[in-house]
């Protein structure tokens, strides 16, 4: 077993090296762009900054269904956030922003389920098999995705200190982890009335069932504490559920709701 | 502005307090099926798969009729109640339904008294299980004696048809319509995530206890049933065709190692079944007949095997007898050759 999980991550990691290289290029071609862009406008209604902090929050349901019985204990993975913002300013208070951040999101959560309806899908070449029942124990999850998000926003600034961003997002994934173990507990074959078996122990990993695209809204607040210098507090709210449709390992849509909290520099 | 910061931190954690009440039990099994040692000649088997209370009863129970308690998943209810009479005169097959506590599930068991008549099997009748698609046989009169690891791999997500399972019936017979073909398989992606990567085929006396299928396989496999008497041999027909490479657990092939099949047939002493843990080393054993030789047979090739019986070991009191085959021998451990076929017909137990 032991085997089989290094090698899964070794393929998983070269996996997303190559997707993550694609979207670096994607980032660095935005980069020129702006700096283009900055050279021909106005440049005093043009803003730069660089937004850097660490993500808390969950990839989670909104409103816990009652099959989960207990939150056993729960802390954010380390989840970095490191962006460039380019503003422009149309008035001396509103304006807009266009970001590009690579934004961790992530967190671990244990847990307690009763009842709780699953579905596990198994393609072995040609065959395709299914596993479908409920499972009551206790549950480990680890959730650490790295995503390009691209937040657009209206810029409200009422005064020196304070400025206030609000908008949408748009963001690709470029590596995932979704991944745990179910413990101390059974599983009916089938839903309630099918045959128990015991589970001492058994892993899962839905990393690669992640969507690859993820579109919420986020809005922040920014008080300058330096020259250049303001922290910075903003919440990223999914709207799209992180797993797609069809898919039926957990029979509740989650969404990625994470808070930053960081620092921006205006350059 | 902190203060917002606040309240979204707020929002945020509420998503993992706020714990709703919990749903009322879904579940309705019978759990336990408790009746008087004294009038047992083996313990009860509840098949949770099949929704069946298997009795082992001695003839004066089985007259008089049981009067069983039952318990119950936790808030369920049970029709007739626990500690009443239930009477098994003229062919009756009591039933017991259970409902969930939620009230929205309804469960039915049926009582069968499982007698062996006659220790000799053709193998003719099987039927199919209705959710995972798999076939087991059944005695002429219906009654369970015979199982296999095929409620084991049903939970693996094997595709849902009779082929995609290790036991089967096969027309390629010895005599009659049907035999039974044993079939070593690979794993399924998710037995890969309990550490097996072969399925073999095996077909035994006893019930299978799904209970145990993850976390004990070795103990799912209850073998034997009750037994009278002083067996003297065991006898059949079966061919063996080994598959081409054989592995071991962690599925790497061992160049120059074949497969071989096992048959054996194992009295013991007691009321409580051997599983695969103890089959070959209880201190209960009484006799033994196993096939000395597991190797490749193209026809279908006769054994006669006689019971050789322990040292001191003397055939009385309560008992059980086994017949345990595999398609690959160190199947219990995983290992074997994906591919080998056993193809067994016409067993017997001579007295």
């Amino acid at each position: 077993m032991s085997t089989r999980n290094i090698s899964m991550n070794l393929s998983g990691a070269s996996f997303r090296g190559m997707r993550h290289t694609c979207h670096i290029r994607y980032v660095i071609t935005l980069f020129f762009l702006s700096a283009a862009f900055t050279s021909q406008a106005q440049t005093h209604k043009l803003e730069h900054r660089i937004i850097a902090g660490l993500n808390i929050g969950g990839t989670a349901p909104v409103g816990l269904p009652n099959t989960i019985r207990k939150i056993e204990s729960y802390r954010p993975e380390f989840c970095p956030v490191l962006g460039y913002e380019l503003s422009y300013r149309h008035t001396p208070k509103w304006g807009a922003a266009l970001a590009v951040k690579m934004d961790y999101k992530g967190m671990y959560t244990k847990d307690e389920v009763i009842y709780f309806p699953t579905m596990i899908t198994v393609n072995d070449g040609a065959n395709k098999g299914e596993f479908e029942g409920t499972f009551s124990g206790k549950n480990e999850t680890t959730v650490r995705n790295a995503y390009v998000t691209f937040p657009l926003s209206a810029v409200y600034t009422p005064n020196n200190k304070w400025r206030f961003n609000l908008g949408g997002y748009a963001a690709w994934l470029f590596s995932s982890n979704f991944y745990g173990n179910v413990s101390d507990g059974y599983i009916r074959n089938g839903g309630p009335l099918g045959e128990k078996v015991i589970i001492d122990e058994a892993t899962f990993d839905f990393g690669n069932e992640i969507r690859r695209f993820d579109a919420g809204l986020q809005g922040s607040a920014e008080r300058r504490v330096g020259k250049h210098l303001s922290i910075l507090g903003a919440l990223n709210w999914g709207l799209r559920p992180v797993f797609p449709d069809d898919f039926k390992g957990m029979d509740f849509p989650m969404y990625n709701i994470y808070l930053t909290l960081g620092v921006s520099y205006r350059i | 502005m902190l203060r917002k910061i606040l309240l979204s931190t707020i929002a945020i954690c509420c998503l993992y307090g706020c714990i709703k009440d919990a749903p009322l039990n879904p579940e309705a099994d019978i759990e336990t099926f408790t009746i008087d040692r004294s009038q047992l000649t083996s313990d009860v088997f509840i098949d949770q798969v099949n929704r069946k209370v298997m009795l082992y009863l001695k003839p004066d129970a089985f007259d008089k009729g049981v009067a069983p308690v039952l318990t119950l998943s936790a808030g369920a209810s049970v029709t007739p109640a626990s500690g009443d009479s239930i009477f098994f005169d003229n062919g009756n097959v009591p039933e017991y339904t259970v409902t969930s506590a939620s009230g929205e599930n309804k469960k039915t068991y049926l009582v069968e008294v499982v007698a062996i008549g006659e220790w000799k099997w053709a193998f003719e009748k099987w039927e199919i299980n209705d959710k995972d698609k798999y076939q087991y046989l059944v005695e002429n009169d219906g009654n369970l004696v015979w199982s296999s690891g095929n409620p084991g791999v049903a939970l693996s997500g094997v595709p849902k048809n009779p082929e995609g399972y290790p036991l089967r019936a096969t027309t390629d017979k010895y005599e009659g319509t049907y035999a039974a073909e044993l079939l070593t398989m690979p794993g399924t992606a998710l037995s890969n995530l309990v550490g097996i990567k072969l399925f073999a085929g095996s077909l035994f006396l006893g019930n299978f206890d799904s209970q145990s299928a993850f976390l004990e396989p070795l103990k799912a496999t209850q073998f034997g049933q009750p037994y009278q008497g002083r067996p003297r041999s065991f006898t059949g027909w079966y061919k063996y065709a080994p598959g081409a490479s054989y592995q071991d657990k962690a599925g790497n092939i061992i160049p120059g190692m074949h497969d071989s099949c096992a048959i054996y047939a194992v009295l013991y002493s007691g009321t409580t079944r051997l599983d695969a843990t103890n089959i070959h080393t209880s201190d209960r054993i009484i006799a033994t007949a196993k096939l000395p030789d597991g190797s490749g047979r193209g026809n279908f090739t006769r054994f006669d095997i006689p019971f050789t019986f322990l040292p001191g070991k003397i055939p009385r009191g309560d008992m059980m007898m086994a017949i345990v085959a595999s398609s690959s021998k160190d199947g219990d451990t995983y290992r074997g050759a994906i591919g080998s076929r056993l193809v067994l017909d016409s067993l017997e137990i001579t007295q």
